[in-house]
């Protein structure tokens, strides 16, 4: 029997707390984690919502990472590890799914139950996200429920307290990973999260904060107090006397995960023309934009970052034949994660190019059809297929994209699957309407003596594990 | 009453005039110079503002110039600068390169500065790092060397800048290359040129139809206009513009504007003024043509009250109080009242002397006349006594009584004049009463008519007449006196005309006759006592008649000429609210 994580924590600290007596401060480090201390992360927006969603800004996913935790998460193969579902098992084939659930608590106290997690699913699966329109599709019954043509969802059962079931129509590559979305959290019948931290301020302008919750499923985190603080700028951070461990910095946390994407929506002129769309793909030097306009970044030819999704090899840009059709207006809507150096620089392209542009920050989500927009993407799920079927519908659900995703969600092979997805890819990429600029980590960087702090694939930053020197 | 009511009112209207004339004549004195005094001043104060808003214009021009020139010749030094001392040989870094520009922009104070190779390929900016490595593009501004629109960072993309440059070729690390280094003419200079000047200074790029000028600035809002023009006038938002403009390329302009509201407020302000001082002048003029008026009219209508009492017969020494020549004018009425006033007085014991003397004279006449003819009829008697009165009684006898029925048909006439002198002088007041004239003329007329055998009586007697106070039997002898002497006038026939009728102090009452007439003399003597134009008259009747009249408060008066008849006329007041009783 494995020891519970809380024990294992225990033991650790009280071993790093004898070593550190006889220690002087300089390899307390050295020592390992500690409990104790607050962690303060300045970010440029404060975080909009607490609910379970997808998030749309880096303030929301930290603010999920800390509150919330969901059924699953999903390695970088999108195989599922435990989360609140401490275990899982598959029958008939591989449609029927029946998860367990860990003996978790809410922070309100309540334990988390299977009615809890089908209350959270059917809220899931009705959301505005990706993930969980796959899963709708896959679920029985799960297209109608989704639509609210019915209530009826005969293919998500609380068997008991304990253990709930899945039943698919068929049986797909990776039927759990949509229940790693954010959006897929489950809470309390009151709206308790069960996640890492509990909030201890409502959310604000300024930011919100919270403490650690003793009795989260993998046991207490190390920090006592996270703080997330809404400044434009590190600087106005200190001003207000407020210095953060965790801010916008030169040496941004690995891994380069984000996606800068410029998304030429076809809907109206000059980018309906294919070529038009092509040169622009063409023109941007990538490899300049990631070097001297992205701190931390690196070029990126693909959509799907090949931790996720091996890459074919990428053919150098063509130009398209005949005269460049080049002129016109833009007004590029970018959003507020994407640095403005590399806003600037690929506005510099594209005045190059003979287009007159006009970058505002903007909301992209709400941008009107037939503005191009330039955005940093990360997956809701880290998982090709469901990034692939998230580009898909931000490109507009190409029909020939869609049924092949389709098909490629059937397939259980996976290298097999591996490969039709690459070349899905490879086939949305070239329409030119999704075009990768380069890959960027989280504008944060902790300063020393901050430690454990990490990244994830879906931009979401990992901090119950992580621990300040005092 | 009707008459002196309308004199009256004459009298009001004449005041009236007086008064409208003096204001009429102060406006017309005080308004028409306050008027052009306001125009001149107006146009006077236009023609200023205009000169200044034209000096105001042509010094921000001058300004702007001056401005320009000046931070060309910073970038100028700047650039040179940069040139000579600072772009080494040595193989360039791409860090170098890149940061190259921002560093020595801000050591040199520039806040602009580019390095371009020889193909036009950006290798370090200062403003614009995003394009190193990219085509600078065409920014050039036509005829300017030293202008250009300049991409700077903004927020997420670029922005265009007009600036001023310096350009200079180089080498650079074994590179040809342009160092073009300058100051930005943006809004927020343009804010401050156009703070300093005090007009809105702007640059309009004709060529991509752009303005160039400070965030609020109203010329950005105006509708297009031609700067070629030079100057002009320009509505912005129901403000007008005054602007000039001067040419800093081929299509690049300096627009300097001022609003001109001032002119606007200058002249309402002046033009309120004028009405306030032009409705005081009114006032005043109002003011003193009333106290003037008063002061002239016064003492006129004062003495026109006078001479029309003096008309009337009212000669007692009213003096009206007056100065200067209204004043003579008072002395001279006065003088001439007690005049008129001795004169009267003087005649009216004349004409009692007269009248005196002329009833002695008819009395002694009347007296002789019967008195002659007794002292005869004795003397023959005593003639007769002594020459026949022993020898013939009868003779003497028959004498006797010839004579002494002479003696008393002489002493019956004295009687008579005797008693009609009595009655003249004995006239008794009238006892007034209600009396309606129409029948008192028919009952007169009835006793005459029967003498009126070749005389044609008519008589238009109206209808409704109010009855009149009246003595009956004095109004009677007084028409009948009037009846008679028409009668007498007309002997060999004629027509006797008696009408009454209303007027509008009471009733009027006429006899006419077809007589001969009277002339001038026989009029104007026709009422004195013992004047008559008959043998045997006393001439009292006529005195008779207008001293009845007059005691019943009326008057008479005579319209006669030779040959035309004659028309008295007797005018009673109507009854009073209380009258006599009989």
């Amino acid at each position: 029997m494995r020891p519970e994580p809380n024990v294992v924590r225990a033991a650790a600290a009280a071993m790093v707390l004898a070593l550190a007596l006889g220690r002087g401060p300089s390899a307390r480090s050295a020592l390992g984690p500690r409990y104790g201390g607050e962690l303060r992360i300045a970010v440029a927006e404060a975080a909009t919502t607490v609910e379970p969603s997808v998030p749309r800004g880096l303030a929301d996913r930290i603010l999920a990472g800390l509150m919330h935790e969901m059924l699953l998460g999903v390695d970088e193969e999108g195989r599922p590890r435990p989360a609140l579902a401490q275990s899982w098992a598959s029958a008939a084939d591989g449609r029927e799914w029946t998860l367990r659930l860990a003996a978790a608590t809410f922070h309100d106290g309540a334990p988390v139950g299977s009615a809890d997690a089908v209350r959270g699913l059917r809220r899931f699966l009705r959301s505005e996200s990706a993930a969980a329109a796959h899963l709708a599709r896959a679920l029985e019954g799960g297209d109608e429920y989704r639509r609210r043509g019915t209530e009826a969802l005969p293919g998500l059962i609380a068997l008991d307290e304990g253990r709930l079931v899945l039943r698919f129509r068929v049986a797909t590559a990776v039927p759990l990973a949509p229940l790693a979305s954010p959006a897929a959290a489950i809470v309390s019948g009151r709206g308790a999260g069960a996640g890492p931290f509990v909030p201890t301020t409502p959310p604000s302008a300024r930011g919100v904060s919270a403490t650690a919750f003793g009795r989260h499923v993998r046991g207490r985190p190390f920090l006592d107090v996270v703080r997330l603080i809404a400044a434009p700028s590190d600087r106005a951070a200190r001003s207000e006397g407020l210095a953060a461990d965790v801010a916008a910095s030169a040496t941004p946390l690995p891994p380069a995960a984000g996606l800068l994407l410029l998304l030429l929506d076809p809907a109206a002129p000059p980018l309906a023309d294919g070529r038009v769309r092509a040169l622009i793909a063409a023109s941007v030097d990538r490899a300049q934009l990631a070097r001297h306009f992205l701190p931390g970044g690196e070029a990126a030819e693909v959509l799907i970052a090949p931790t996720l999704l091996p890459a074919l090899p990428v053919p150098p840009p063509r130009v398209p034949p005949g005269p460049a059709p080049v002129s016109g207006r833009l007004v590029l809507r970018v959003s507020s994660e994407v640095p403005q150096s590399a806003s600037q620089r690929v506005v510099a392209h594209l005045t190059a190019l003979g287009l007159e542009v006009r970058a505002v920050a903007a909301p992209v989500a709400s941008a009107p059809p037939g503005s191009p927009r330039l955005l940093v993407w990360y997956p809701e799920v880290a998982e090709a297929g469901l990034a692939l079927e998230e580009l898909a519908a931000l490109a507009g659900s190409p029909a020939p994209v869609r049924t092949a995703l389709e098909a490629a969600d059937s397939v259980r092979d996976f290298d097999r699957r591996r490969a039709d997805l690459q070349r899905i890819e490879e086939s949305l990429r070239a329409t030119h309407v999704l075009v990768p600029l380069a890959r960027l980590p989280l504008p944060l960087g902790a300063r020393s003596g901050v430690h454990a702090l990490r990244a994830t694939a879906s931009g979401a930053l990992v901090v119950e594990n992580a621990w300040v020197e005092p | 009453m009707g008459r002196a009511v309308s004199v009256r009112a004459q009298a009001v209207r004449r005041g009236q005039g007086l008064r409208g004339r003096l204001l009429a004549a102060f406006v017309l004195v005080a308004v028409p110079p306050l008027l052009l005094f306001a125009v001149f001043v107006m146009a006077l104060l236009s023609d200023r503002l205009e000169r200044a808003a034209g000096q105001r214009l042509r010094q921000g021009i001058d300004g702007v110039r001056a401005r320009v020139t000046g931070l060309q010749r910073q970038a100028e030094a700047g650039v040179a600068s940069i040139v000579h001392d600072n772009l080494s040989s040595a193989p360039l870094t791409e860090e170098k390169t890149r940061s190259a520009a921002e560093e020595l922009g801000a050591s040199h104070g520039l806040p602009l500065l580019e390095i371009v190779d020889g193909s036009g390929r950006v290798l370090s900016s200062r403003q614009w790092p995003a394009g190193v490595g990219l085509p600078e593009g065409d920014r050039e501004v036509a005829g300017a060397s030293h202008l250009r629109w300049e991409t700077v960072a903004d927020d997420y993309g670029a922005a265009e800048r007009m600036a001023v440059v310096a350009t200079r070729p180089a080498t650079w690390g074994g590179v040809p290359v342009v160092v073009r280094g300058g100051f930005p003419l943006d809004a927020e200079m343009l804010a401050e040129l156009s703070d300093l000047m005090g007009a809105e200074v702007a640059l309009r790029d004709t060529a991509r139809g752009r303005w160039v000028a400070r965030a609020d600035s109203p010329l950005a809002q105006a509708a297009p206009f031609d700067p070629a023009k030079g100057e002009g006038t320009v509505d912005i938002s129901g403000t007008a513009y005054r602007w000039a403009a001067a040419p800093l390329g081929t299509s690049l302009w300096e627009v300097v504007a001022v609003p001109h509201t001032l002119l606007a407020v200058v002249t309402g302000g002046v033009g309120w003024v004028t009405l306030g001082v032009a409705v005081l002048a009114l006032l005043a003029a109002l003011v003193t043509a009333l106290v003037l008026s008063g002061r002239i009219a016064g003492p006129v209508r004062a003495l026109a009250a006078r001479a029309r009492a003096v008309g009337a017969g009212d000669l007692e020494h009213t003096a009206v109080e007056a100065s200067d020549e209204v004043g003579e004018l008072a002395h001279a009425f006065a003088s001439m009242t007690h005049e008129l006033r001795t004169s009267r007085e003087r005649l009216v014991q004349a004409e009692r002397v007269a009248a005196w003397r002329e009833m002695a004279r008819r009395l002694a006449h009347e007296l002789k006349n019967p008195i002659f003819p007794i002292q005869l009829s004795i003397e023959t008697l005593r003639r007769a006594l002594d020459q026949d009165g022993a020898q013939d009684g009868a003779r003497f006898q028959s004498l006797f009584r010839e004579s002494s029925d002479t003696i008393l048909d002489e002493l019956r006439s004295l009687r008579a004049i005797v008693e009609e002198f009595s009655q003249f002088a004995r006239m008794p007041p009238p006892r007034l009463a209600p009396t309606d004239l129409g029948e008192l003329v028919e009952r007169v007329l009835a006793l005459y008519r029967a003498r009126a055998a070749t005389v044609h009586i008519e008589t238009e007697l109206a209808a409704g007449l109010p009855p009149v106070p009246a003595d009956r039997d004095l109004l009677a002898r007084a028409l009948g006196n009037l009846v008679a002497n028409a009668l007498e006038a007309m002997p060999d026939g004629g027509t006797l005309a008696v009408k009454t009728r209303a007027v509008g102090e009471g009733v009027a009452l006429e006899v006419s006759d077809t007589g001969p007439g009277l002339t001038e003399e026989q009029r104007t003597r026709l009422f004195t006592p013992y004047y008559t134009t008959k043998k045997g008259g006393t001439g009292l009747g006529l005195a008779i008649v207008q001293g009845i009249v007059s005691d019943h408060g009326g008057r008479i008066q005579v319209e006669s000429a030779p040959g035309a008849g004659t028309t008295f006329t007797l005018v009673l007041p109507s009854a009073p609210i209380m009258m006599a009783t009989p």
